[in-house]
């Protein structure tokens, strides 16, 4: 699942030492993300009865969905950890541009 | 003609035509005259009687309606050349650079046009069409320079600035007049413009150029009589007779065949007041002014700002049965009463219906008339007909009329609902419910307790006050808005509603330990309060039966009800109370006060509800009240004595401080102190005196409150959290302290000295603003002097920082303004339903419900059921996992863990541990938000409110002096304004285990990453022509300072492929072939990086739980994270925006939270993280972090009516009408605007059940009136 991308696009610039393999999602800030398969995508949206456009989106260029190589339409579950209820799940759609 | 009434589904903006604006009208304006020597408007004038009539008695020469019911009509001016309309001067000028000029076509080949509407069509259907690619395409066809489509040369066309454009034909500037552009934008096709997403059926180009100007009807410009007789018209009726001046010359010069010249001439002068006439403010051009010199208020201005028609008269209406009086205290009265003085009641109605049960009562209201009380002022008849009893002749008889189904409108009594507010209305307890009182006398009395919320006092604040007419309304307000179901606040789930001031001090001195009142004294509070119980046994026997003040307090609170905290009087003082029994401790702020979670009264409000927190704030007043009259309270100068051996100490201590600072000036003189990197000699200097001040004022303090009596006044005043902090003590006893200006020592005045009475140059304490008296012995006039300066800069910032926290609060609340709670706990966005958060602050518990944050209080719970715990045969491991396991899912994965831990600690029995289980389900439920919920307000207002009180330029030190960040109200604004970089960027780096435990090799990275250019190690720089090269004069002491070595001057020369030798101490670096180049090469070099992370000014090493961590100044993510060594996974930054590049919307999201928790904590503002959730949510919506406000989440609204009420109203209207875009009405924001009920809370809810009458065939009273 985790992709060990060559830091894609970032890193270009400094890349005069060998550019270090960075993977973005063990940092502190980021939760899981995990892209759900069409099935669990489809249920989501049924549970909630929207549109894929009335979740909350997530850009094709953010790092972690290039990480994990997300297409635009995909779903994508984060699992937070939250203050208030331990864990909480949310749901992004990966879109092109806002 | 039968009206119909329907409701407004939605307003399509758009251009009108000119065939459009013909049609409507109903009068061709041509005589610029209003009116003749009769005062009767001129036909064909401005003041056309075909437009309307503004005379009562007159009928409407269009409609036949007086004025009351005409809503007048249009008319026109036919322009006799176009003039172009400066709101659309930006989309003209786009549409001219993107089409061709001979053919009309979009400068795109077909097959590109075939692309982009292929992907238009598919936005459309995914219902998501977005403005960027507009913009995109648009990009893309001002780009060409040929037309695709006829082969055509395109010219550069210029925008001369306000309504010029200019074609540049082979650098040739030739003046396009408004009829060239009409005529270009005539030629693009309509197909083409929907590609540059403009509606050509609401919005064809050409249209932006006028052919035909509308005239407003007179209602919208009515002209006003003076006194004097004469006439004074609209502001918009002289622009219009300047127009109409214009266009009639123009007229006559066109026909009289005039040279082209002089036409030109006029139809700018024509072009400026039509320009003028729709905007005013227009940059480049002069507005347009009165005779007086100010300057009209036309269109645009009409609409615009604070006070223009969207902020004054749409968002926020007058309203009717209202009053507004000064305000004044009364402990008498109920926390949920209003004493409504009685001639306010007499003017202020509530319509009653009469029915069978009151009728004799309503009739004896209309007996009494309107100007005896309790009174009556209008009697309404079935048929709808009004009687105003003012003016009845014979009072008996209309009340002898009086049927059911008759409404009276009567005078206000003891018990009607009415709402209470005072401004500003930060939070939603800034307006309540009260049951009113009629008292006598002028002003409106409210309990003390409800200042807090109001955050009233009684120095002159005054309040308002609303009547609720509706029976709806009344009920609604009776039960959400009644003060006790406000006293626990949203912000933090805590009361905000509770005793303050005296009534502290009373009960802390009720409750002390040896307090004991006699029977008489007993007898005295108990009446107070109305107690009808058994008199409690006396605590003392002999030689008098006396009760102790905690039997009193006890009597007031419920039975049954255990506690346990810690007394605000002082840390060591436990309150324990059993079984409504206060045992231990003393009442004080932390018990009965607001703002203080876990305190008695939240315990009462949480367990009890909100009927007995308002009787026991009710009677905790009363007693406190009545108890502190018996025993009287007073403040004096006794109670700031000290003994003369304290005086004494002081004088010590004064003399060590100044010593300390005469040590430190020498040291100064001579150089000799430690400056801190980044710090001048002077800032280390004045840093160091504050210190030495400091240092000395806490000592005074000291000493001072080691010899103040404990039963002074003002110790018991600051202590029980009644009034006054222990710095008040100190100043008032021992020393005021130094004097702030901006946070530094006053040094303004003369030159290099405040005042003449220094020499010039001292920078003594006593010089810069040290008050070394107390405000008991009093101050020197020097010493008053600065005391005042530093006063007024604290006025200053006060005032600064309301009106930043109110623009702040208005962004909030207009980004979040949309949000509620939909039926499946989700919180969605009103216009287009959009999900911002699955479940409200990701437990779904409402914060106003919760228990400081908290979902479920397992303590209450355990109380409710009676659990005693330490059951013999306590739960099994396995059984209590298959009991957790079964509430899986129904109860948040923190709940689950507390109640896991609850039902372990105590012991439970498996019976109890089931029952418990059982009843947190319930209370979890209990405790969610309500569907309906405007939480997007709630989190604005928590967020808002407080913001008042944030301190206003503060840096503060991240934990070594060294790295300060900016803190504060700025620091929040900043955060919501998504600003790209901090004002002070830091990041915090930990490092890999094996430079974490090494100090030098911690220090050695440290060195690595800061970021040195050559300017910052070289001594001086020298040009060598023969050689024709640079020479760099190396630093060595700032080599070493900045940890760079030859070895990384090198390895950068070689990085930027220069040729260079190395000398003893310098650098030669070759130009290479350009020979020229000389100074460039010395400005590159200079500005090259030689070693670091480029924005890293500062790293500072420090040894924090048990590693070596760098801290650093500048921020720069996107490389730090690439130096080896670095531990990127822990990896910390306060730039928002870095983090979302560098880790995605996600990490951005938790940091938000993670600063404006830190911004707020330090502050020692208490919010409930769920507001700051769900702001960050909202901020992370689109994928990308967006600003509160008009460029960020305001502008993300589907509505163009809710975005033109926030800000920049004009041209979003117009930018709407070029779109044809179409608002739904589904906002709050554009349904306040146009007068329709919100969907939110209780107007979400519609009811499967119509009034009798409507079902039947609309016979409901106003409707069968008009019909």
């Amino acid at each position: 699942m985790v992709s060990k991308g060559k830091s894609s696009s970032k890193g270009k610039r400094s890349a005069k030492k060998a550019v270090r393999e960075i993977n973005v999602m063990e940092h502190y800030l980021v939760p899981r993300h995990r892209v759900l398969s069409k099935e669990e995508a489809e249920q989501v949206l049924k549970k909630y009865g929207i549109t894929p456009y009335q979740l909350p989106y997530i850009l094709v260029s953010d790092p972690v969905v290039k990480a994990l190589n997300a297409k635009p339409g995909d779903i994508i579950e984060i699992i937070r950890d939250s203050p208030t209820a331990g864990k909480a799940v949310y749901y992004r759609l990966v879109v092109k541009s806002e | 003609m039968a009206a119909t009434f329907g409701t407004v589904s939605g307003i399509k903006f758009g251009i009108f035509s000119p065939d459009m604006i013909r049609k409507m009208s109903v009068a061709e304006i041509q005589n610029p005259d209003t009116y003749d020597e009769d005062g009767m408007p001129i036909p064909t004038g401005v003041m056309d009687p075909r437009l309307g009539t503004l005379e009562p008695g007159q009928r409407c020469k269009t409609c036949g309606n007086t004025y009351l019911g005409c809503p007048g009509h249009f008319g026109h001016i036919e322009l006799p050349v176009p003039v172009i309309h400066v709101g659309f001067v930006k989309h003209i000028h786009n549409l001219l650079k993107a089409t061709c000029r001979s053919c009309g076509r979009i400068l795109i080949p077909p097959e590109e046009i075939e692309r982009y509407r292929e992907q238009i069509k598919r936005m459309y259907e995914e219902g998501r069409p977005s403005k960027e690619i507009f913009y995109r395409i648009l990009q893309r066809a001002m780009m060409a320079e040929k037309c695709p489509h006829c082969d055509e040369k395109q010219y550069k066309i210029e925008l001369e600035k306000p309504t010029t454009f200019i074609e540049v034909v082979d650098s040739e500037r030739i003046r396009m007049t408004p009829h060239a552009v009409r005529a270009r934008l005539e030629r693009i096709r309509d197909e083409d413009l929907e590609l540059l997403g403009i509606d050509p059926k609401s919005a064809r180009p050409e249209w932006m150029v006028l052919t035909v100007l509308p005239v407003p009807p007179v209602y919208v410009r009515p002209s006003i009589t003076l006194e004097s007789g004469f006439r004074s018209e609209d502001d918009l009726t002289h622009k219009l007779v300047d127009i109409l001046r214009v266009v009639q010359r123009l007229k006559e010069n066109i026909n009289a065949g005039s040279p082209s010249p002089v036409i030109a001439e006029l139809a700018d002068l024509l072009q400026y007041h039509v320009t003028t006439y729709i905007n005013n403010e227009v940059p480049g051009v002069a507005p347009a002014t009165h005779r007086s010199g100010r300057p009209l208020k036309t269109l645009a201005q009409r609409l615009k700002g604070k006070e223009g028609r969207f902020r004054l008269n749409l968002s926020g209406k007058r309203v009717d049965f209202s009053a507004r009086t000064v305000i004044s205290p009364d402990p008498n009265i109920s926390i949920n009463e209003v004493g409504v003085p009685i001639d306010i009641a007499m003017q202020l109605t509530v319509p009653e219906k009469v029915t069978e049960w009151n009728l004799e009562r309503l009739r004896q209201y209309v007996r009494n008339g309107p100007d005896k009380y309790p009174g009556a002022k209008y009697v309404i008849r079935p048929d709808g007909k009004r009687v105003r009893l003012k003016f009845a002749q014979d009072l008996e008889e209309v009340a002898n009329t009086l049927e059911p189904g008759f409404i009276v409108e009567r005078h206000l009594i003891d018990g009607d609902i009415v709402l209470f507010n005072r401004q500003p209305s930060l939070h939603r307890m800034s307006i309540m419910a009260h049951k009113v009182r009629v008292l006598p006398y002028k002003t409106f009395r409210l309990n003390l307790c409800v200042c807090t919320p109001y955050n009233a006092d009684f120095d002159g604040d005054e309040m308002n006050l609303h009547v609720p007419q509706s029976e709806e309304a009344q009920t609604e307000a009776r039960i959400l808005l009644l003060v006790q179901n406000n006293v626990l606040s949203p912000r933090y789930g805590a009361p905000i509603i509770g005793a303050i001031r005296d009534f502290l001090t009373s009960i802390y001195l009720l409750t002390r330990d040896d307090t004991y009142l006699t029977k008489k004294e007993l007898s005295y509070i108990l009446s107070a309060i109305g107690y009808e119980g058994e008199i409690p046994p006396p605590d003392v026997k002999k030689p008098e039966p006396r009760w102790s003040g905690k039997t009193i307090f006890s009597l007031l609170l419920p039975k049954g009800f255990n506690h346990r905290f810690k007394a605000s009087f002082s840390p060591d003082i436990e309150v324990v109370i059993e079984n409504g029994r206060l045992v231990k401790g003393v009442i004080d702020k932390s018990a009965i006060g607001v703002e203080k979670a876990n305190s008695i009264l939240h315990r009462i409000a949480a367990e009890y509800g909100p009927d007995a927190v308002r009787e026991f704030i009710d009677k905790i007043v009363k007693v406190a009240n009545t108890y502190l009259n018996l025993r009287g309270f007073s403040f004096g100068v006794d109670d700031l004595y000290i003994p003369d051996k304290a005086y004494k100490e002081l004088e010590k201590v004064f003399k060590k401080m100044d010593e300390a600072f005469n040590v430190l000036k020498a040291n100064y003189e001579k150089g000799r102190i430690e400056v801190r990197p980044g710090e001048t000699l002077e800032q280390a200097f004045e840093s160091n005196i504050l210190q030495i001040l400091s240092e000395a004022r806490e000592e005074a303090g000291k000493i001072a409150r080691k010899y103040i009596s404990p039963e002074s006044s003002a110790v018991i005043m600051t202590r029980t959290g009644a009034r006054g902090s222990l710095l008040n003590i100190d100043q008032m006893v021992a020393v005021v302290g130094q004097q702030a200006v901006r946070r530094e020592r006053i040094k303004r005045g003369f030159t290099d000295r405040v005042l003449t009475f220094f020499k010039p140059g001292d920078v003594s304490p006593k010089a810069r603003g040290f008050v070394y008296n107390s405000f008991l012995r009093g101050l020197d006039p020097v010493e008053f002097f600065f005391h005042m300066a530093g006063g007024r800069d604290g006025l200053v910032d006060t005032a600064v920082r309301t009106q930043q926290s109110g623009y702040m609060q208005r962004r909030l609340i207009n980004a979040l303004e949309s949000l509620y709670v939909e039926y499946d706990g989700t919180v969605r966005t009103m216009d287009e339903k959009r999900i911002v958060q699955f479940q409200y602050g990701e437990d779904g518990v409402d914060p106003s419900k919760s228990y400081h944050g908290e979902a479920v209080n397992p303590s209450i719970i355990v109380n409710r059921l009676g659990i005693k715990g330490g059951s013999r045969s306590p739960i099994k491991p396995e059984d209590l996992s298959n009991l957790l396991k079964s509430y899986e899912g129904r109860l948040p994965a923190s709940v689950l863990e507390k109640a896991k831990n609850t039902i372990k600690s105590m012991k439970m029995g498996r019976k109890d541990a089931e029952r418990f289980m059982e009843e947190t389900l319930r209370e979890y439920l209990k405790n969610r938000v309500e569907p309906g919920e405007a939480v997007g307000i709630v989190t604005a207002q928590s967020i808002g409110e407080p913001s008042t009180q944030l301190t206003l330029r503060t840096f503060h030190f991240a934990g070594v002096r060294e790295q300060s960040i900016l803190l504060g109200l700025p620091r929040l604004i900043e955060i919501v304004d998504a600003r790209k970089t901090p004002s002070t960027p830091i990041m915090k780096i930990p490092l890999e285990p094996e430079y974490a435990k090494s100090k030098s090799k911690a220090q050695r990275l440290a060195r690595e990453l800061r970021y040195t250019s050559f300017e910052d190690i070289v001594a001086g720089v020298g040009l060598d022509l023969k050689r024709n090269a640079v020479l760099l004069q190396l630093d060595e002491k700032a080599m070493k300072a900045h940890g760079a070595t030859m070895r990384h001057v090198e390895q950068a020369l070689k990085q930027a492929k220069l040729k260079y030798d190395v000398g003893e101490g310098f650098v030669r670096v070759y130009a290479g072939e350009g020979a020229q180049d000389l100074e460039r090469l010395r400005v590159r070099l200079l500005a090259m990086r030689v070693k670091g992370v480029k924005r890293i000014k500062k790293t500072i090493v420090r040894y924090e739980n048990g590693e070596y961590v760098i801290l650093t100044e500048g921020s720069n993510l996107k490389e730090v994270i690439q130096v080896p060594g670095v531990d990127y996974r822990r990896v910390e930054t306060n730039s928002i925006h870095e983090i979302a590049e560098v880790f995605g919307i996600e990490a951005a999201r938790m940091a938000i939270v993670k600063e404006m928790q830190h911004v707020l904590e330090e502050q020692g503002l208490d919010v409930d993280v769920r507001h700051l959730l769900l702001l960050a949510d909202m901020m992370t919506l689109s994928g990308s972090v967006k600003q509160v406000g008009r460029h960020g989440v305001v502008r993300l609204k589907s509505s163009p009516l809710a975005r033109a009420a926030f800000e920049i109203s004009v041209q979003t209207l117009l930018d709407a009408a070029v779109r044809g875009e179409i608002d739904h009405l589904k906002g709050n924001v554009e349904r306040i605007l146009i007068g329709k009920e919100i969907l939110l809370g209780t107007g979400m809810v519609s009811l499967l059940m119509m009034y009798p009458g409507i079902a039947d065939g609309g016979s409901e009273p106003k409707e069968k009136e008009k019909g």
